[in-house]
């Protein structure tokens, strides 16, 4: 059986390490963060669910080729589109969603496609009536336009960026 | 080549898919739990009402304030509006509540160890950078295209 690669053990254990010295040096504080703990597990474990589900959808769905068909170098219009409808659809904290696009990323998905897709998580649907109470229907609706239109050039731009670096160093290597 | 080794590549079956989801996701858990001790740290030292006073010192700061304070803080997307709806209570800016709501939910200085183990230190700087400058100029082009639509 292939044994599983953590990730992110050097900065749990920075996180644990401060939290001892928070023990040591301010305890009274350390019920409130641990109720703030395990009210935010409790709060995202659904979310886990839902992120190994839609995981492994993509997984069984969807072959490698079709991923990069999709989302990766040649996918064009289409992938801004499914990057924009899966960042504003998507739930919960941006974190609980890195295995997800790791998995993607592995098989091709453009790095500009992930920044598209975090960046539209802005626009939050259930959340859209406290926007209108806060701000007014009109401002709403306004912001959430930009916020899509700044979604779409954010993963150009990082497309630029990735794509000339990439140049830069195919080019160096063939010098050498 | 790369085009064979992915066309040779077998659809798993649904029970295959599913484990790997899950193992996939598992192997995340370090990060996972770090980045929830991290925000449950940050929002019991950071209050909103110690946010309250960085705010009111001209259209350009309130957006800068708002963006920066909305990127150290953390926590679920609904919180955003209802510290922003304690900062309206205190005169603060729509310029300075609109990037503090936007920086919340897309930037996070919390997130940033996990995001670059994950996608790399270059992704993480450039996609950080770029939110943080789109952040500044939705919220001033928001307030202003509202000005002029009504």
């Amino acid at each position: 059986m292939k044994k599983i690669e953590f990730k992110g053990l050097k900065f749990l254990m920075v996180v644990v390490v401060i939290f001892i010295f928070l023990a040591l040096f301010d305890f009274n504080n350390i019920p409130n963060i641990l109720d703030k703990f395990t009210s935010m597990m409790y709060k995202i474990i659904p979310i886990f669910a839902l992120v190994i589900a839609i995981t492994a959808l993509i997984n069984y769905f969807l072959k490698p080729k079709q991923i990069m068909k999709y989302f990766g170098e040649d996918s064009g219009k289409k992938g801004v589109f499914y990057a924009i409808i899966g960042g504003v659809l998507s739930h919960g904290p941006m974190y609980a969603w890195y295995p997800m696009l790791d998995d993607m990323r592995k098989h091709g998905l453009k790095f500009g496609l992930i920044a598209t897709f975090m960046y539209a998580r802005a626009v939050k649907i259930p959340l859209l009536p406290f926007m209108i109470g806060l701000f007014g229907v009109t401002f709403t609706i306004v912001v959430n336009i930009y916020i899509l239109i700044f979604a779409f050039l954010q993963g150009k731009i990082i497309n630029i960026l990735i794509k000339e670096e990439k140049n830069e160093i195919s080019v160096s290597d063939r010098q050498k | 080549m790369k085009e064979n080794r992915i066309d040779k590549q077998k659809q798993p079956t649904f029970l295959m898919a599913v484990k790997k989801a899950t193992i996939s996701f598992f192997s995340f858990s370090p990060m996972i739990l770090a980045v929830i001790g991290l925000v449950a740290i940050f929002q019991t030292y950071v209050t909103p009402s110690m946010l309250s006073e960085f705010f009111g010192h001209g259209v350009a700061l309130d957006i800068f304030d708002g963006t920066f304070i909305g990127a150290i803080s953390s926590g679920n997307g609904a919180i955003s509006y209802v510290v922003a709806e304690g900062l309206k209570s205190h005169g603060v800016s729509t310029y300075a509540l609109i990037s503090f709501i936007l920086a919340w939910t897309t930037l996070s200085f919390t997130h940033l160890p996990a995001e670059a183990s994950v996608f790399g230190a270059k992704f993480t700087t450039y996609r950080n950078i770029l939110t943080f400058l789109c952040t500044l100029i939705i919220a001033y082009l928001s307030v202003v295209t509202q000005g002029a639509l009504l």
